[in-house]
């Protein structure tokens, strides 16, 4: 009786597709080869006993912040031609407005913010943030009461979160010359969240749905961005 | 979230940065596990990490589609890994280093022969398999590691390794056979 060799078992072991159905009814049958599959598989468990430790939870935000800045020069080669023609269109732009520039500064207008205190601008900036805050949170809402069965179309809330994103990140760049951290970490969150929605696919399933509501849940998102969505609102009511 | 990756990778390929972004925060944390598999140190697995994003965001626009992101990704971080314990086995044999400094980790983890009461705790079954792990060949290493703690196939091993899938096969049997010669005797011994 031929029984079965250890590299049949090891893919028995594994369960790799294409193990011959006769294969695993000759272990069945053969206390022989059963044996030597049990005694195979006390084995290569123990090697489960070797664990990982857990990556730090914000990895991916580390490795972002350490690769990012290198980014640009790999990408700069096949961009380059790219890169010269907007330029060159920009130059032109620049050209154009200068030469406009010049005609209209003989009458001069004032800018909007030109003569209001730093407080009345930080009301405005605080009123700003709290309405992208609102955008922000009806998204955050909706993603968060879809149907626990549905398939879910993704189209208009994909245009809805970028453009979240790029509102975002003016308000961070001018928040970001006051220093409010706790405001500016919120946003980062918020565009993070919004960046995985504008990059989703067009539909998605229950279970990938589910796994936006649990990164909503994970990190209190929602939450945050009411509390933080209110203060503002506060502030920039103050008289 | 794996179907999602078509539209960042689309993003990406045309050197969309929020869109690698988003591909990297979805898959750091399996790439750190491979890593750390294949170099046994935190430290090197998140240099690995960072160095097959590097290579990944280089590399995007030759990305075909044909094995899935991760697949791919596991075979640039395999190549990184590979590199890097190469690279040090070189420098090992052109020097001797006075310290830890150029050493493979798994160099580091003694040989030992623990009770079986010992064993019961994972970090003595580290002490035991690592440096076994040690022992194998970089190809069977990374094959047996793809294999046996991130649960991908013989097809997909090939895939990632750029190799034929029989000499995957052969990888994985002979990394397995080899790590059973040093674990069998503290399975009879735990009897």
């Amino acid at each position: 009786m031929t029984h079965i060799s250890e590299e049949d078992l090891v893919l028995l072991y594994y369960d790799e597709p294409g193990v011959a159905q006769d294969i695993r009814k000759h272990v069945a049958a053969c206390g022989e080869c059963a044996a030597a599959a049990r005694k195979l598989a006390r084995e290569l468990d123990m090697c489960n006993e070797w664990s990982v430790p857990e990556p730090d939870p914000q990895l991916g935000r580390s490795v972002w912040a350490q690769i990012a800045p290198q980014l640009e020069e790999s990408q700069s080669h096949r961009f380059r031609w790219l890169k010269i023609a907007s330029a060159c269109a920009v130059m032109a732009t620049l050209l154009i407005a200068a030469f406009v520039a010049g005609q209209a500064s003989r009458h001069p207008r004032p800018s909007l913010t030109a003569g209001l205190s730093r407080q009345a601008r930080e009301r405005i900036l605080a009123i700003s943030l709290a309405d992208h805050l609102d955008r922000a949170e009806m998204l955050l809402t909706e993603i968060s009461n879809v149907g626990e069965s549905d398939a879910s179309e993704m189209s208009d809330d994909r245009s809805r979160a970028q453009d979240l994103v790029e509102e975002g990140r003016i308000m961070r760049q001018t928040l970001a010359r006051q220093g409010d951290s706790s405001t500016l970490a919120l946003l980062d969150e918020v565009e993070r969240f919004m960046l995985e929605v504008a990059n989703s696919p067009a539909k998605l399933t229950p279970v990938e749905m589910r796994q936006l509501r649990e990164r909503i849940g994970s990190g209190s998102l929602l939450f945050k961005v009411r509390i933080i969505e209110s203060n503002l609102r506060n502030e920039g009511q103050k008289s | 979230m794996d179907s999602g990756d078509d539209i960042a990778i689309g993003k990406a390929r045309r050197g969309d940065r929020d869109a690698f972004r988003v591909l990297v925060e979805r898959h750091a944390k399996a790439v750190f596990r491979l890593a750390y598999r294949m170099t046994a140190s935190e430290n090197d697995a998140e240099d690995m990490v960072q160095e097959t994003f590097l290579r990944a965001w280089k590399q995007i626009g030759k990305f075909d589609g044909r094995a899935s992101f991760a697949t791919w990704l596991h075979r640039i971080c395999a190549n990184c890994s590979l590199d890097l314990i190469r690279a040090r086995r070189r420098r090992q044999s052109l020097y001797q280093p006075p310290d830890d400094e150029g050493v493979d980790p798994f160099e580091k983890v003694p040989a030992a022969s623990p009770s079986p009461e010992r064993l019961a705790q994972s970090s003595q079954i580290s002490a035991i398999l690592v440096p076994a792990l040690r022992e194998l060949s970089e190809m069977e290493r990374a094959a047996f590691v793809m294999r046996h703690y991130e649960g991908m196939g013989i097809e997909e091993i090939s895939v990632a390794l750029g190799v034929q899938p029989g000499a995957a096969k052969h990888s994985v049997f002979r990394a397995v056979q080899k790590l059973r010669r040093v674990l069998e005797p503290v399975m009879s011994a735990s009897r």
